[in-house]
C-alpha cells in the first residue's frame, strides 16, 4: 500500500523540518520556548503520521517509496527511501510516541534552561528523532548506516547537553567512541555482505536468503561484524560501559536514546536481519550467551547503584541483554515485542525519576524517602513502572518477558536460561529496592543534610505529569491487552520476523514466583529492615564490592586504553622529538654551519674565484679521466 | 733537423724559466721584463714554426704594446702610492698543487694522443695566405677586431681619465 | 720536434700563468699571469695550425694577440681606476664582488 509508505515518509520529513528550521533559523532557536513548540508540533504531527502508517499497514505486504541515490551501471548502486512493513511502523510509532511526551515532558523538566539553551535541546531532539525514525525506515543497510551514525551523533550531543559539566562532556565523548567501535564493525559487515550479495537492499537481500541464493561462506564474519554494530549501540557486554555514564545528559534524554529508541537500535538491527542471522546458528548463539551475561552482569550493577539514574540505566543494559538473548535464541518476535513494551515502560520509569530529581535536586537514592506523601502521583507512575518491569501479570511487560523466557526454554539454551531467571529475581529486587528508597521507608542518615529539601518536594507540573500519566496509562493498557487477548498488533509486528513461542505451562507461575520473591526480599531488606544490612553485606561482600566497582571493567578499559594510547603517544612523542626533530635540527645545524663555512668561499675577490674555477677544472679533468674512461 | 731540435731546446728552456721569473720575482718591475722576455722568447717559437708573420706581430704589439702599457701602468701606480709596489704571493702551495696536477694531467692527456711527430711541408707563402685569408674569408672578424681595438683604446681612456 | 713537445711547452707555461694568476697579490701581476696563460694559447694554436697545415689557427692567433692586447690596455685601466677608488692594487684587499 502507497498509503502506509507515504505517512511513514511523511512521519520522518516532519522532524527533518522542523530540526531544519530550528537550525537554519537562528532567531527562532534562540527565543527557546516558540522553538519547542514548533518541535512539538511536528513531533505531534509526525505521531499522527506514524499511527496512520502502522494502522494502514497491510499485514505482511510491504510498503516501499525508494528513489535511486548513488547511480551505477545497470543498476543503482544505493537507494534512499522508506520500507513500511509491520516491524518498522510498529517501531515508528513507538519512537514517535516516546519522542513526542518526552519533548512534552521536557518543555517542564528544562524550564530553568537559558532560551537559547533550549532552543539548542529542541534541534539536537528534532534531529535525533529524524534519525532514529530514519534508522527505523531504511530499505536499505546503506541508509540504515548513515542514520545509525547520526543516532549517534545525536546521542554524542544530548549527553553532552550540559557541556560545561566535564563529566557530562566525558561522558559524551566515552559514548561516542565506545558505539564508535561498534559501528566500525557494522560498516565492515555491511560492505562485506555487499561484497557477498552485490546489494545493500534489505528486500532484496532477504529474497536472496530465502531462495538459498546467497553464499554461507564466511557468512560468520559478516553477520557477526552487523552484531558488533549492535553490541555498540545496545550497549552488550564488553561495551555497555558508556550506556550508565550517558546518565549525564538530561533525564529526558536519557527516557528517549538510551531507554526507549536509540540504544534498542542495536536490537532491531538484529530483528531486521533476523533472517540473515538464522543461516548463522554459531553467531546467534553467541549473540544469545552474550545477551544473557550482560542482562546478568547489569542487574547485578544494578542492585548496588545510589544514583536512580545509574539503576534504571543497569537496568536497561540488563533488559536489552534479555531482547539479545531472545534474537539468539531465534525469536527475534519476541525481542521485538519486549523492545515495544520496555520503551514504553522504560520511558515512563525514567520520566518519572525525572520527576523525582527535578523534586529533589539530587540524582542519589540516599537523598530521598517518603516520598510517596509529597509526590503521590508521580509514586503512583514510578510503582506502575517497576511492576511491569519486574514483570508482574496485567502490567506492561509480562507477557513479553514470558515469552522471552519461554522462547529461550524451547530453544533448549538452559544456560542462558537460567540467567534470565536469575535476572528477572534481581530486576524485581533492584527496582523495588529504588521504590522503597525513594518512596518509603525512613529518609537514610545520610540524607540528613538535605532532609530540609525534602518536604518542598511537590508532583510536576502538568507538562511533565501529562506524559507520564499517559505512558503509566499505556503500560497498563498493554498489559491487560496482551495479558487477556495475547499479543495482538505488537506480538504481529514481531510475528512478522520470527516463529510464534509456546511456553511451557509452569513457566508463567515460576516467573511470577521469581518475581515476588524478589519483591518481598526488597520489601524485607529496605523497607522492614528484617534483614540485617550487616548479614546481607558479609553474605554477598565480595559480590558487593565488585559491584560497587563496576567488576572494575570500566577501570580495565580505561587502564588498557590509557596504557595503551599513552604508550602510543608516548612512542609516537619519542619518534617526533628524537627522530623527526632530530633530523630537522641536525639538517638545520649542518645548513647553518655549512652556510657559514660557504660563506667564507665568497670572499668577493675575483682572485679566489679563479682558484676555485682551477680547481673544478682540475675535478673535471679527474673526472673525465678516471670515471669515463 | 739538430738544429730545429736544438733550437727548441733553447727556446723552451728560455720560456719556461722566463715565465717562473715572470710569477715568482719579487720586483714587479723585473716581472715585467721577465714577461717582455718570455713574448720574445715565444716569438722565436712561432718562427720555428714557420709563422714569421706572427713573430713579427707578437714582438711588435706584446713585447712592445703590453710591457709598454704595464711599465706606464706600473709607474703611474707607484707614482700615486708613493712607494714601490713589491710583489708577494698567497696561497702558493695550494696553487702549486692545483697548477701542477693540472698540468700533469694535461700532459699525460697530451702523451696519450698519437700526434704528428713531424710538420708537414708547406709550400706557399704563410705570410700571404694570411693576408689573402683575412682579406677575403676573415674580413669581417677583422674588421670587428679593429672596432673592438677602438672601443677599449677608448674605453681605457675613460677609466684612466684624471678625476674631475 | 713533434706537435707533442710544443703542447706540453704550452701546458707548461699555461700552468705557470695560472700559478701567477692564483698566487699574486698584486693586481698587475695578475695580469701578467694572464697573458702568460693567454700566450701559451697562442703557442698551441700556431703548433696545431702547422702541424695540420692549415692557416686558420694562425689568423685566429692574430685575433688572439689582438685582443689580448686591448684587454690588457683596458686592464690596466682597470687597475688604476680600482687604484684611485680604493687605494690599493692588491687583489686580496679587492672584494668588491662580495654583496
Amino acid at each position: 500500500m502507497v498509503d502506509t509508505g507515504f505517512f511513514a515518509l511523511a512521519a520522518l520529513l516532519l522532524h527533518a523540518f522542523a530540526f531544519l528550521l530550528l537550525a537554519l533559523v537562528p532567531p527562532l532557536r534562540r527565543r527557546g520556548r516558540p522553538a519547542a513548540l514548533v518541535s512539538i508540533l511536528c513531533a505531534a504531527g509526525s505521531l499522527a503520521a506514524a499511527v496512520q502508517a502502522w494502522r494502514t499497514h497491510g499485514g505482511e505486504t510491504i510498503s516501499r517509496l525508494v528513489w535511486d541515490w548513488l547511480p551505477a551501471q545497470g543498476q543503482a548502486l544505493a537507494t534512499v527511501g522508506v520500507l513500511a512493513d509491520a516491524t518498522s511502523t510498529v517501531m515508528l510509532t513507538l519512537v514517535g510516541l516516546v519522542a513526542l511526551l518526552v519533548q512534552v515532558y521536557s518543555l517542564g523538566y528544562l524550564s530553568d534552561e537559558p532560551q537559547p539553551a533550549l532552543g539548542r535541546y529542541y534541534t539536537y531532539q528534532s534531529l535525533f528523532a529524524f534519525s532514529m525514525m530514519g534508522l527505523v525506515l531504511s530499505p536499505n543497510l546503506l541508509q540504515l548506516f548513515i542514520f545509525w551514525e547520526l543516532v549517534g551523533l545525536c546521542s554524542y550531543l544530548l549527553i553532552g547537553y550540559w557541556y560545561q559539566r566535564p563529566a557530562a562532556a566525558r561522558a559524551a565523548v566515552k559514548a561516542f567512541w565506545t558505539t564508535k567501535a561498534g559501528d566500525v564493525g557494522l560498516l565492515i559487515g555491511i560492505i562485506l555482505l555487499w561484497r557477498q550479495s552485490g546489494t545493500f537492499d534489505l528486500t532484496e537481500l532477504r529474497v536472496l536468503v530465502e531462495s538459498n541464493a546467497l553464499p554461507l561462506a564466511g557468512l560468520s564474519v559478516i553477520t557477526f561484524c552487523i552484531y558488533l554494530g549492535a553490541m555498540g549501540k545496545s550497549a552488550q557486554f564488553p561495551l555497555h560501559v558508556w550506556l550508565p555514564d550517558a546518565m549525564e545528559g538530561p533525564t529526558p534524554v536519557s527516557a528517549l536514546i538510551h531507554a526507549a529508541t536509540m540504544v534498542t537500535a542495536g536490537v532491531y538491527l538484529l530483528v531486521r536481519t533476523s533472517w540473515l542471522f538464522a543461516l548463522t546458528p554459531d553467531v546467534l548463539q553467541i549473540v544469545a550467551w552474550i545477551g544473557a551475561f550482560t542482562a546478568l552482569l547489569a542487574a547485578v550493577l544494578a542492585c548496588v547503584q545510589d544514583d536512580i539514574k545509574r539503576v534504571l540505566a543497569y537496568s536497561t543494559v540488563s533488559q536489552l541483554g534479555y531482547m539479545m538473548t531472545a534474537i539468539g535464541a531465534g525469536f527475534a518476535g519476541a525481542g521485538l515485542f519486549h523492545l515495544l513494551t520496555h520503551g514504553v515502560f522504560k520511558a515512563l520509569l525514567f520520566l518519572g525519576s525525572g520527576a523525582l530529581i527535578h523534586a529533589v535536586g539530587s540524582n542519589n537514592l540516599s537523598s530521598m524517602g517518603r516520598l510517596a506523601k509529597q509526590m503521590p502521583q508521580t509514586a503512583i507512575v514510578f510503582i506502575v513502572g517497576t511492576l511491569s518491569l519486574a514483570g508482574i501479570p496485567l502490567f506492561g511487560g509480562f507477557v513479553s518477558k514470558e515469552e522471552i523466557l519461554g522462547g529461550v526454554w524451547e530453544s533448549g539454551l538452559v544456560g542462558p536460561f537460567v540467567l534470565l531467571m536469575i535476572v528477572a529475581f534481581l530486576t524485581a529486587f533492584y527496582m523495588f529496592r529504588a521504590v522503597f528508597l525513594a518512596f518509603f521507608g525512613a529518609p537514610a542518615p545520610a540524607a540528613a543534610g538535605h532532609s530540609h529539601e525534602a518536604p518542598h518536594a511537590h508532583d510536576p507540573p502538568a507538562t511533565m505529569a501529562a506524559p507520564l500519566w499517559i505512558l503509566a496509562a499505556l503500560s497498563v493498557a498493554v498489559g491487560l491487552y496482551t495479558f487477556f487477548i495475547g499479543p495482538g498488533p505488537l506480538g504481529e509486528a514481531g510475528g512478522a520476523a520470527g516463529a510464534e513461542v509456546v511456553s511451557p505451562a509452569w513457566l508463567k507461575p515460576v516467573a511470577v514466583g521469581v518475581a515476588a520473591a524478589g519483591i518481598l526480599l526488597a520489601w524485607l531488606r529496605y523497607e522492614r529492615r528484617l534483614v540485617d544490612p550487616a548479614v546481607f553485606a558479609s553474605a554477598l561482600g565480595p559480590i558487593y564490592r565488585a559491584a560497587l566497582a563496576k567488576f572494575w571493567i570500566d577501570d580495565l578499559f580505561e587502564g588498557v586504553f590509557a596504557a595503551g594510547t599513552l604508550a602510543f603517544s608516548r612512542l609516537v612523542g619519542w619518534v617526533d622529538r628524537y627522530l623527526v626533530d632530530g633530523v630537522l635540527n641536525a639538517l638545520s645545524a649542518w645548513t647553518l654551519t655549512a652556510g657559514d663555512d660557504m660563506r667564507s668561499m665568497q670572499s668577493g675577490r675575483a682572485q679566489d674565484y679563479v682558484y676555485g674555477v682551477a680547481v673544478g677544472l682540475l675535478v673535471l679533468l679527474l673526472w673525465a679521466r678516471w670515471a669515463l674512461a | 733537423m739538430t738544429g730545429d731540435v736544438l733550437a727548441f731546446w733553447g727556446l723552451a728552456l728560455l720560456l719556461v724559466g722566463s715565465a717562473l721569473a715572470v710569477v715568482l720575482s719579487k720586483n714587479l718591475f723585473h716581472a715585467v721584463l721577465w714577461l717582455a722576455l718570455a713574448l720574445t722568447g715565444t716569438a722565436g717559437v712561432f718562427l720555428l714554426l714557420e709563422a714569421e708573420f706572427l713573430a713579427a706581430i707578437q714582438l711588435l704589439l706584446y713585447a712592445g704594446g703590453i710591457v709598454t702599457i704595464v711599465v706606464f701602468a706600473i709607474v703611474v701606480t707607484e707614482r700615486l702610492v708613493g712607494e714601490r709596489i713589491s710583489q708577494t704571493s698567497r696561497r702558493i702551495a695550494g696553487g702549486a698543487v692545483v697548477a701542477a696536477a693540472l698540468l700533469g694531467l694535461i700532459v699525460s692527456a697530451i702523451v696519450e694522443r698519437p700526434l704528428a711527430p713531424a710538420e708537414p711541408s708547406i709550400g706557399a707563402d704563410l705570410t700571404r695566405t694570411i693576408g689573402e685569408l683575412v682579406q677575403t674569408r676573415f674580413v669581417l672578424p677583422f674588421e670587428l677586431l679593429a672596432v673592438l681595438m677602438l672601443a677599449a683604446l677608448m674605453g681605457a681612456v675613460y677609466f684612466a681619465r684624471p678625476d674631475d | 720536434m713533434g706537435l707533442q713537445a710544443y703542447l706540453t711547452l704550452a701546458a707548461v707555461i699555461f700552468c705557470i700563468g695560472l700559478f701567477g694568476v692564483v698566487t699574486r697579490r698584486n693586481t698587475i701581476g695578475i695580469l701578467l699571469g694572464i697573458e702568460l696563460m693567454l700566450n701559451a694559447v697562442n703557442i698551441n694554436l700556431v703548433a696545431f695550425a702547422r702541424f695540420h697545415a692549415d692557416v686558420t689557427g694562425m689568423i685566429f692567433t692574430v685575433f688572439t694577440i689582438c685582443i689580448t692586447v686591448s684587454e690588457a690596455a683596458l686592464g690596466l685601466a682597470i687597475v688604476i681606476l680600482l687604484f684611485r677608488i680604493r687605494r690599493t692594487v692588491m687583489a686580496d684587499h679587492l672584494d668588491l664582488l662580495k654583496g
